[in-house]
């Protein structure tokens, strides 16, 4: 058997675990709240307004404007999803990290206890409690013979929802359901199927292999077994790691957005923060993609596929800004994206040859990453990106340039000499 | 609301069994007691590794505090800005 469990509204529930005073309120998860972004969590008190993850924060504000609006920390959430595969790794040595708030629990070496399936269900609510317990957090368990029905069983029931199928149930209940329902299956792929007819899960299982082989080559027949929640793939424990197949980043902008100085500025800092992501883990890729938001919403993702694996940010850049060139009619943008794929390690020649090639500048980017390692990312940035950092608010070189560059009169400071020395 | 703040503190700090937590800190002339530790997390900044704590004070107030130790400093990086119930 194999458990998926899915931690409920997790950063929001981080959130409401670490601040007491949050707890039972709609809690929102952002950016700066003071600024134009999207939410990218949501608590369960928020969600019956209709707040949902990637909605503007301009509507989730409008929808629900007694919500609290924290801006999200990245490092809290790592911190506490390694605290919680402590938890899981006592229960199996199996343990596939999905995602920072999803994790993949192979039982297989439970032996015979494994295949009962009323024990499992007991283990998976004494896990469940014990994350409640130990950690303040919900969290929701998907239960299946292969990791397809226990990813689609968690989502059956939440927060803190226990589901347990085999096949013959999954396809019960599901075979009904819309077919992009179906994990994997996302709204491009449902309309493609849709015009093949194919309106329910029960309908792609129904259909012809060739039929579907011809519409999407060889994801036709993965579809169909998937249907039939058939899955072969196995569960990849955390310590032999699964490679990435893309690093980006995208940023939200303050406003809309029709400076082309700006915009440049942009796709150069993001471009920095890619390559800064793939040396940092090795990896260099051979296709950028841009993506393009405008201001009504309608995206745009344009990619291009290079001769060789790249990893610093002037190439990526150089592309990024090219295709951006190329697509960018002049509208106002609200969303801008660069991430890379084609990702293969840097350890092979082949990268050796590329960097054999300009061996100063490679050894500048080495410097310069030393410096960054050693004293933050703000320490040096390309200066093309520093109009655009200084337009978001940026702070050049931490916590304390902020406090220094506040002005003194904005807060009564205790005088120095005060007998109320804690 | 959550108000940002990187205002350095005065932190009375206790280290028992290896633990590290702060009591009391100093702030805008008052002097908070911590009641609870309710979260606590690593902030990496280049080579340094910041402990950051949420706390709940005596009067149901929330604050994250950073402790660095390249000053040593401690630094007062949020504070909950609504009036205590």
């Amino acid at each position: 058997m194999i458990l998926l469990v899915d931690m409920d509204a997790f950063f929001a529930s981080v959130e409401q675990a670490h601040h007491p005073r949050l707890r039972g309120r709609p809690v929102i998860v952002c950016g700066d709240p003071g600024r134009r972004g999207v939410v990218t969590a949501a608590s369960y008190e928020a969600r019956p307004s209709g707040v949902r993850a990637g909605m503007p924060l301009a509507e989730a504000r409008r929808l629900c404007p007694r919500a609290e609006f924290v801006e999200g920390n990245p490092h809290k959430y790592v911190e506490k999803s390694l605290e919680l595969l402590e938890i899981f790794l006592s229960i199996t040595p199996d343990v596939e990290p999905f995602s920072v708030d999803e994790a993949f629990l192979d039982l297989m070496r439970l032996g015979e206890r494994a295949g009962r399936r009323q024990e499992v269900i007991e283990l998976s609510r004494a896990l469940q409690q014990r994350i409640a317990d130990e950690h303040g957090l919900g969290a929701s368990i998907g239960i299946g013979p292969n990791k397809l029905i226990a990813k689609m069983a968690s989502g059956v029931q939440k927060p803190r929802g226990l589901t347990c199928l085999d096949e013959a149930e999954y396809r019960r209940l599901f075979w009904p359901k819309p077919v992009q329902e179906l994990w994997g299956v996302g709204e491009k792929m449902a309309g493609h199927l849709r015009g093949l007819g194919i309106l329910t899960m029960g309908d792609l299982g129904r259909a012809r292999p060739e039929v579907l082989e011809q519409a999407f080559g060889v994801v036709g027949p993965h579809l169909r077994e998937a249907a039939w929640g058939h899955d072969q793939t196995p569960v990849v424990p955390y310590h032999e790691g699964v490679d990435p197949k893309s690093m980006g980043h995208e940023v939200t902008l303050p406003e809309d957005c029709r400076d082309a100085a700006f915009l440049e500025g942009t796709l150069l800092r993001l471009a920095d923060q890619v390559a800064r992501r793939l040396r940092g883990d090795g990896f260099a890729g051979r296709t950028v993609t841009l993506k393009l938001r405008d201001h009504r919403f309608q995206t745009c993702t344009r990619q291009r596929a290079l001769s060789i694996a790249v990893d610093d940010h002037l190439a990526i850049f150089e592309v990024a800004k090219a295709l951006w060139r190329a697509n960018w009619k002049g509208e106002p943008l609200r969303l801008l994206g660069v991430s890379v794929s084609a990702l293969e390690a840097t350890a092979g020649s082949e990268q050796t040859e590329l960097f054999a090639r300009d061996a100063r500048a490679r050894a500048l980017q080495e410097a310069l990453d030393r410096v960054r390692d050693k004293l933050g990312e703000a320490s040096v940035v390309p200066a093309g990106s520093l109009t655009h950092r200084r337009g978001l608010g940026h702070v050049p070189f931490g916590p304390l340039a902020k406090v220094a560059a506040r002005k003194p009169e904005r807060r009564e400071r205790p005088k120095p000499g005060r007998k109320d020395a804690p | 609301m959550f108000e940002s703040l990187n205002d350095p503190v005065d932190v009375l700090t206790s280290f028992v069994g290896g633990v590290m937590r702060p009591i009391r800190f100093r702030w805008q002339g008052r002097v908070i007691h911590v009641r609870e530790v309710t979260g606590q997390w690593n902030r990496r900044e280049g080579h340094a590794v910041l402990r950051c704590f949420t706390v709940l004070a005596s009067r149901d107030e929330s604050f994250e505090l950073c402790y660095d130790a390249r000053g040593p400093r401690w630094i007062l990086s949020r504070a909950w800005n609504e009036p205590p119930r």
